[in-house]
């Protein structure tokens, strides 16, 4: 019996055996939506969890809505924004705020990235600075409070030094607090810009960077004209997504100045808190929220589209 | 205008050798070529002379003057990349424009001089495209125009046609060719490719595993190689070597018998013969020196190549046009006994 089974194997053609295969068939309707299905799980979770509360705020911010029924306003929030001095407030300090903690960002980034990418110590330099974007923001933000508010750090080591005669009252002056944010938020983001471009600018071609050398270019007019023109998309998607976070900077407010003093500091994410959550005006909050949306996803598309469009050309 | 000297120039990455003690003296206005297979040391050569990699041993000069210490940019050395290495964000234009500005050329005279390079390439018309916009040919035409448009004491050209298809690449090597001699720039080119080596060079610099093997005019390297690995670097089908015996003054081998060939030594040694010395003979009453089976038959047109299997080696012939015959018939061969080559058979040093 096994013996014959063994020669069976041996004297059978391997043409009949192996080459007669049937074909297993999928039907249409299943081939079609075979892949729609797989992904529908995760499409359906986003869209519960961004697109449901989106529709949710914009409806809402045609209401009057104090806990009790949502009485229809029409338009009446919106009408009531434009004319809100604390509303063009905010708007005006996220814009302040964000320009100059951004710029500042930036240019650090920039530099620090293009005197660091040829180093041969490149990778502990990005470890290195990793280190402040590992940290909770809002224990940044408690660290920032203590060091130039509660605990006076800062001007403790100005007034050794002989350079302040008391306590430097930051919190008192608006642009004291301002600068506080900034730096706060210069502090903990600068590595994430710094990251990006460090590893954008080791993406380059290295034959155009030696070209330009032997072209006579020193490395400053290397960065210039090359480096930093063909950096233009990162650059532009990286201050996207930055610009975003700041836009809606929040936890910072929170914590430090609790957008004080005298509104300065207040952010229109603050602002929108303030609206929804001490005052429970949440249609009012609503209608903030879609415009601050509406504002931030003109401004991304209009930075991406043009910084592509140049780099491409 | 410059002559080079390369002097016992080494380059070692720790216990890696690049290049070994080169010496390589280059002519005002040759154009010398560096041949050797990848990995040869050829373009670590150049990228020395352009400053982009600094020797690890020895000295080179321009016109005398020691140039180590000096920096890439302040050597005046313009080189044409692999890859071209045009600025993608900036014009043809500007690209070419680019080393005249860096170097502070007035102003005025740097639109004549990039219409002028850009005339010499033929490229006035795509002035203002980007390079992404430019065929594979175009980009190479414009990394030239780049290159000369400053008139450098030097040109370094790295594997500048390999990116694109042998037609364009004829044309260009003409190209090359003629700019270099307008314009009287000494020139290094390294290659791969034996027939730009052969077709462009004033002098060939052959090298393997970091060490320059032969130095010579293309006519001496082709007929006169040193050793086997430049016996049978150059020529395409390369040369063929049959390893045998010199017994009475006769050269003995497998299927093989060459006689009288006039080499003094005895004992074991290798015969090269390029395949175009080598002729079919019709019947086997006539004389000959080798019997093989044919083994492969490839026609190209102006000629017919055919492998014959002798004993355990294929070697190859190039045979009449017409040629044609079926695989496994026996053909006898008769060699030109005046281009008869012999090689030591252990270090493959050329006897003579």
């Amino acid at each position: 019996m096994h013996d014959s089974s063994l020669s069976d194997t041996r004297s059978a053609p391997a043409t009949t055996a192996v080459t007669k295969t049937r074909f297993r068939r999928r039907s249409k309707w299943l081939r079609a939506w075979f892949p729609y299905l797989l992904v529908a799980p995760a499409v359906i979770y986003l869209l519960g969890i961004t697109l449901y509360p989106g529709i949710y705020a914009i409806v809402q911010s045609f209401y009057a809505v104090k806990f009790g029924p949502w009485n229809p306003v029409g338009f009446n929030n919106y009408v009531k924004l434009w004319g809100d001095y604390q509303f063009w407030g905010a708007l005006w300090n996220t814009l302040l705020m964000g320009t100059i903690s951004l710029t500042l960002q930036c240019v650090l980034a920039l530099t620090l990235a293009f005197h660091a990418y040829r180093d041969p110590w490149v990778r502990g330099w990005r470890i290195i600075f990793l280190v402040p974007m590992l940290f909770m923001p809002s224990a940044v933000a408690f660290i920032y409070k203590l060091m130039f508010l509660d605990a006076r750090v800062f001007s403790d080591i100005l007034i050794r030094f002989g350079l302040v005669d008391g306590n430097l009252a930051i919190q008192s002056s608006i642009w004291g607090s301002r600068a506080l944010l900034i730096l706060t938020d210069v502090w903990q983001w600068t590595p994430f810009l710094f990251i990006i471009f460090v590893a954008a600018l080791q993406g380059q071609d290295e034959e155009i960077e030696e070209a330009a050398r032997l072209d006579g270019a020193t490395w400053a007019k290397i960065f210039w004209n090359i480096s930093l023109p063909l950096m233009r998309p990162v650059i532009a998607v990286a201050l996207v997504i930055r610009g975003i976070d700041i836009t809606t900077m929040f936890a910072n407010v929170f914590i430090v100045t609790k957008g004080g003093p005298a509104f300065g500091t207040e952010t229109i994410s603050y602002f929108i808190y303030r609206t929804g959550f001490k005052f429970f005006n949440f249609g009012y909050a609503s209608a903030a929220s879609v415009i601050m949306l509406v504002l931030t996803i003109i401004v991304a598309q209009v930075v991406v589209k043009r910084a592509f469009k140049s780099a491409r050309g | 205008m410059a002559q080079i000297e390369l002097k016992g120039v080494s380059k070692r990455w720790g216990a890696v050798w690049g290049v070994r003690k080169v010496d390589i003296e280059i002519a005002d206005k040759e154009l010398l070529v560096l041949l050797g297979p990848s990995g040869c040391g050829k373009t670590t050569t150049m990228r020395m002379i352009a400053g982009l990699e600094d020797p690890s041993e020895g000295e080179i000069t321009f016109d005398g003057e020691v140039m180590n210490a000096v920096d890439a940019r302040d050597r005046d050395v313009a080189m044409v990349f692999q890859g071209y290495a045009l600025y993608p964000n900036m014009s043809i234009y500007e690209n070419i424009r680019f080393p005249l500005r860096m170097r502070n050329v007035p102003k005025d005279k740097q639109d004549e001089l990039v219409r002028r390079a850009a005339k010499m390439v033929e490229l006035s018309d795509y002035l203002n495209r980007k390079p992404g916009a430019l065929s594979g040919g175009q980009r190479q035409r414009a990394a030239l125009a780049r290159a000369i448009v400053r008139e450098p004491q030097i040109f370094l050209m790295d594997e500048p046609l390999s990116n694109l298809d042998a037609q364009l690449r004829q044309a260009m090597r003409v190209q090359i060719k003629y700019i270099q001699r307008e314009l009287q720039i000494t020139t290094v080119y390294v290659t791969h490719d034996q027939i730009e080596a052969m077709t462009l060079a004033d002098r060939i610099v052959v090298m393997q595993g970091g060490a320059v093997q032969q130095v010579g005019t293309p006519d001496e390297i082709y007929s006169d190689p040193a050793n086997t690995f430049v016996a049978s670097f150059i020529g395409a089908p390369p040369m063929n070597l049959i390893d045998g015996m010199i017994k009475d003054g006769n050269f003995v081998a497998d299927h093989v018998e060459v006689p009288d060939v006039g080499i003094k030594t005895t004992g074991q040694i290798r015969l090269g013969i390029r395949p175009e010395d080598c002729a079919v003979v019709s019947s086997a009453e006539q004389r000959h020196n080798m019997k093989g089976d044919v083994y492969g038959v490839e026609p190209t047109g102006d000629m017919t190549v055919l492998t014959l299997r002798v004993g355990e080696k294929n070697l190859e012939i190039k045979a009449d046009r017409d040629y044609r015959s079926e695989l496994g018939v026996q053909e006898n061969v008769v060699f030109d006994t005046n281009r008869l080559y012999f090689f030591d058979s252990q270090s493959g040093e050329r006897v003579r």
